[in-house]
């Protein structure tokens, strides 16, 4: 009884902490994202707003939530507010199965920093994926609105593509792992002190690619494309409403799928790796938040990457996308795959 | 001058009865009946090389019979050559349109200025005025003020009624205005649904830069028809021309093509000039700095194609990047001639006023630094992988196509066609200076960008040799033209008195956007008779339908944005 009563706590703390550093964070990225964006365009980005700009996510928000709530006529509003649920819970849910840290004791109790660590991890993780297109098609059906709809007809071709070639993308991790638990990959690449990016090179690459698509980040956003489309299926979409499709696609569904990115092929929060050899720890005078601080820094950069990608590149057309997923991108996940199912007897066989 | 010479038609004489030559040192003009229109036409198009169509429109004169002259301009690419074709008719014309699509266009145009029908026209609708409009603008008998039989009240009237007091209480005169429904009917007007869904791209669209209507008929994301309604931003401009005097007129040359204001103003002096015959008057100093104000413009112009054309295609930063170079360029406009957009700076026979101190130095540091900025952007677009899936084979016009399009300026030179007024009919300082043409080879999207960066790099050249003549002039040369007899010819700044003797002209300058051209048909006085106007953009823009048939819509945006149509130049 005493043990149930445990695991709540601990479990309802968790959900607290992710649910918070999540949200929190996803505002916050949208000034991180003006910052970049501005300084990469040589001018400052919001400065007015607090400190260097520092409250402006905090205005933004006050401003989108007194806003008045539109809705487009002839519209279907049941769908059209599902779609919003839709697309948030999802994403939202995949933090579930994001492994921070190594295991450690508080007061006596063993707390592992994940909220569940399901033995089908990664499963949920792409199951949980591929509700995002729903949200979509069902906001831009909803809208009653054509550019809504070629939008998310658009997005829907788009993630329908790269959801298979993510699958197989990630297909190489496991079997080097052998396990599809998030927590249980972490612990193999310690155990064999190695990051399956050292092997993965290929897997990583086609990964990251479909990172931008999946999240509608350039090169791959031509279904907000705002020159030709406005911007896509959120366009009959007004206040909050409006903010909640970038805030889950363009944050929170990035920074999952980085923090999945890390565990599959950066050693989750395993400092810097020699190939076989062992690890080095610069941050040793952490003590035991190193491994924390580890993770976030490489959750950070693979973020920075992306709006990188995004404030200097220009967008692919909608047919040369799906093109590039079917045509290059799942053969070379497939000869990734077979190399790799050769590979893992020879070393660990 | 590029006008033929008379003698060259002697031999059409015997097979077309009725013809006449004419030859004035402004213009060469070969008059026919209209029965023998068409063939004239097709043979000058197929025998004589005048394949380019560049203008079409008809003057009004109400007490003659028949009523209306209508002139076709034509120019011979490869010898160099315009001619004028015209011919008389009461409001009945043989369509072009076989020979060149361009003329589809022009002859809307004249249906709905002037009610003209044209026999053979495939699809006479209104080109700016909507479906129900009953009047014809352009007629002498149509009032300047407009008709105010139907209009939108403004907020004011609803609410006060006749009782606005003071300076709102004007004799309210409104010309008739569009209501939804007259909208409905013009849209349906102009295309019938064949495909899945009529998406209407504007007329308030990011994509369309500016307030164009485009319709697609899209079968999925392919665009199975397409149409451009125009119109929305129609001020009349060449109905103003006639109702105002020739300096007056300045002002509106700025408001038509916003984004050059610098050179559409240079091409409407040189050819008011040109009509005065005091070409050679104009001292060298003003030419210099006209052409290099120019040249400046070119540029700012260039640079906000460029930015709104990579912020079409998803490359945000290179807009601000191009943005900050313009604001710079906006910045020595502004200083040297008090206005940053709508500038009115050349003057008929000179410039209003003479380079400010500190301007030479100021462009020197300008041009020094603007190639290295251009060589960043371009190492970011012109070998990106992206880039080059984007644009590459997209939106191909060949050189045909030119022709019968009647397409001019960078997209013409895209598609390998060297038409460049600066080379051709040197006006101002361009005879002096060295530059070169750059042309495309496959007249595809790409081929159209890197024309236009080429052309910015060219600017800069010109730009250098202008300060270099200008720093070796006296600093009080003469910068307005001044007349060797003082009593005859007086050309004070606000135009009052700016007599022109009769005659007519067409003259063109070379825009950013293409060529604008001016026909200037003046009766004496200190107003013209008719002006009309050759936009650029319009003609360019007649393309555009057949580009993006069997194309996606994520291409509507490329192929429009390397067309460069500017609305205010459009509509006028």
């Amino acid at each position: 009884m005493e043990g149930l009563i445990v695991w709540l706590i601990i479990t309802l703390v968790k959900i607290l902490v992710i649910l918070g550093i999540v949200l929190g964070v996803g505002a916050y990225l949208t000034l991180v994202e003006r910052k970049v964006a501005a300084h990469i365009q040589r001018r400052p980005g919001p400065m007015v707003v607090g400190w260097h700009g520092l409250l402006q996510p905090l205005a933004d928000g006050i401003k989108l939530l007194t806003k008045e709530d539109l809705f487009p006529r002839y519209g279907n509003r049941f769908l059209y507010n599902l779609a919003l649920v839709m697309a948030l819970v999802p994403a939202t849910l995949v933090f579930a199965v994001v492994p921070f840290g190594p295991e450690f004791k508080v007061f006596g109790v063993e707390v592992k920093p994940i909220l569940t660590d399901v033995n089908v991890g990664l499963l949920l993780v792409f199951a949980l994926g591929s509700m995002a297109v729903f949200a979509i098609a069902l906001a831009g059906w909803a809208s009653n609105s054509k550019y809504a709809l070629i939008g998310s007809m658009r997005k829907a071709g788009i993630v329908v593509s790269y959801e298979v070639v993510i699958t197989f993308a990630v297909m190489g991790p496991i079997i080097l792992a052998g396990t599809l638990s998030t927590y249980e990959i972490v612990q193999k690449q310690i155990e064999q002190e190695l990051w399956y990016i050292w092997l993965q090179p290929l897997a990583f690459v086609v990964y990251m690619f479909a990172l931008l698509a999946e999240t509608g980040r350039v090169p791959f956003d031509v279904q907000e494309a705002e020159a030709e489309l406005v911007t896509g299926f959120t366009v009959e979409y007004g206040g909050m409403k409006f903010g909640l499709f970038p805030l889950v696609e363009w944050y929170i569904e990035v920074l999952s799928l980085s923090a999945i990115a890390v565990v599959l092929f950066l050693g989750g929060w395993s400092p810097i790796n020699i190939p076989f050899l062992g690890f080095v720890d610069p941050l040793f005078f952490l003590g035991p938040l190193s491994p924390f601080v580890w993770f976030i820094l490489k959750v950070s950069l693979l973020f920075l990457f992306v709006l990188w990608l995004h404030w200097t590149l220009p967008r692919y057309r909608i047919d040369q996308i799906t093109e590039t997923a079917w045509k290059v991108m799942l053969p070379l996940t497939f000869v990734n795959l077979v190399l790799t199912a050769v590979i893992a007897p020879v070393l660990w066989g | 001058m590029p006008w033929v010479k008379g003698e060259e038609f002697v031999d059409l004489k015997q097979r077309f009865e009725g013809l006449e030559i004419e030859e004035k040192p402004t213009l060469t003009t070969l008059q026919v009946p209209k029965a023998k229109l068409i063939d004239l036409l097709k043979t000058l198009k197929e025998e004589k090389g005048y394949k380019l169509f560049l203008d079409h429109s008809v003057v009004d004169f109400p007490d003659k019979r028949p009523r209306f002259q209508a002139f076709y301009t034509l120019y011979n690419v490869e010898e160099k050559k315009r001619v004028l074709v015209k011919t008389w008719t009461d409001g009945l014309l043989p369509s072009i349109e076989k020979l060149w699509f361009a003329g589809k266009w022009a002859e809307r145009e004249c249906y709905d200025m002037f009610g003209i029908q044209y026999e053979g026209h495939e699809n006479l609708v209104r080109a700016f005025m909507w479906e129900t409009y009953q009047h014809y603008p352009l007629r002498k008998d149509f009032p300047l003020e407009g008709y105010a039989t139907e209009y939108l009240p403004s907020l004011n009237e609803t609410l006060w009624g006749e009782n606005l007091q003071g300076l709102m209480n004007y004799d309210r005169m409104h010309t008739q205005v569009p209501t939804l429904e007259d909208l409905e009917i013009t849209e349906r007007r102009r295309l019938q649904k064949k495909a899945q869904i009529v998406l209407n791209w504007g007329p308030l669209h990011p994509g369309t830069h500016g307030t164009m209507w485009f319709l697609f008929d899209l079968e999925g994301e392919r665009v199975y028809q397409c149409d451009v309604i125009l119109g929305q931003l129609h001020r009349g401009v060449e109905k103003l021309a006639e109702n105002e005097m020739y300096n007056q007129f300045l002002v509106y040359t700025d408001r038509m093509d916003y984004l050059s204001a610098l050179c559409s103003n240079q091409a409407w002096v040189v050819a008011v000039e040109r009509l005065l015959g005091i070409e050679e008057l104009v001292p060298e100093k003003a030419k210099y700095i006209r052409t290099m104000m120019a040249e400046l413009q070119r540029i700012n112009s260039h640079l906000l194609w460029l930015g709104a054309y990579a912020l079409d295609l998803g490359a945000l930063t290179i807009f601000l990047y191009a943005f900050k170079e313009r604001e710079k360029l906006m910045d020595i406009i502004e200083g040297i001639t008090g206005a940053r957009l709508t500038i009115s700076y050349t003057r008929v026979g000179g410039v209003r006023m003479d380079l400010p101190e500190g301007a030479v130095e100021v462009i020197r540091a300008f041009v020094k630094r603007f190639p290295k900025e251009l060589k960043e952007w371009e190492t970011i677009l012109s070998r990106n992988r992206i880039w080059l899936r984007r644009n590459v084979g997209v939106g191909v016009i060949s050189k045909e196509d030119v022709y019968f399009y009647g397409l001019t300026g960078p997209v013409a030179r895209g598609s390998g066609v060297p038409y460049d007024l600066r080379k051709f009919e040197p006006y101002d300082a361009y005879g002096w200076v060295d530059f070169d043409v750059p042309v495309g080879e496959s007249g595809d999207v790409y081929d159209r960008y890197l024309v236009r960066l080429e052309e910015m790099r060219q600017s800069l050249r010109i730009v250098e040799q202008c300060l270099h003549a200008l720093e070796k002039m006296p600093k009080d040369a003469p910068f307005f033209a001044e007349s060797p007899d003082p009593k005859k010819l007086k050309l004070p700044l606000d135009g009052i008195g700016l007599k022109v003797p009769e005659g007519e002209i067409y003259s063109s300058g070379e825009n950013p956007r293409g060529e604008l051209g001016f026909y200037i048909y003046s009766t004496g006085g200190v107003k013209p008779y008719r002006v009309k106007i050759r936009p650029g953009s319009m003609y360019n823009l007649c393309v555009y339908p057949k580009l993006m048939k069997d194309r996606v819509v994520a291409d509507a945006v490329t192929i429009l944005a390397s067309l460069d149509p500017v609305v205010g130049e459009i509509d006028r």
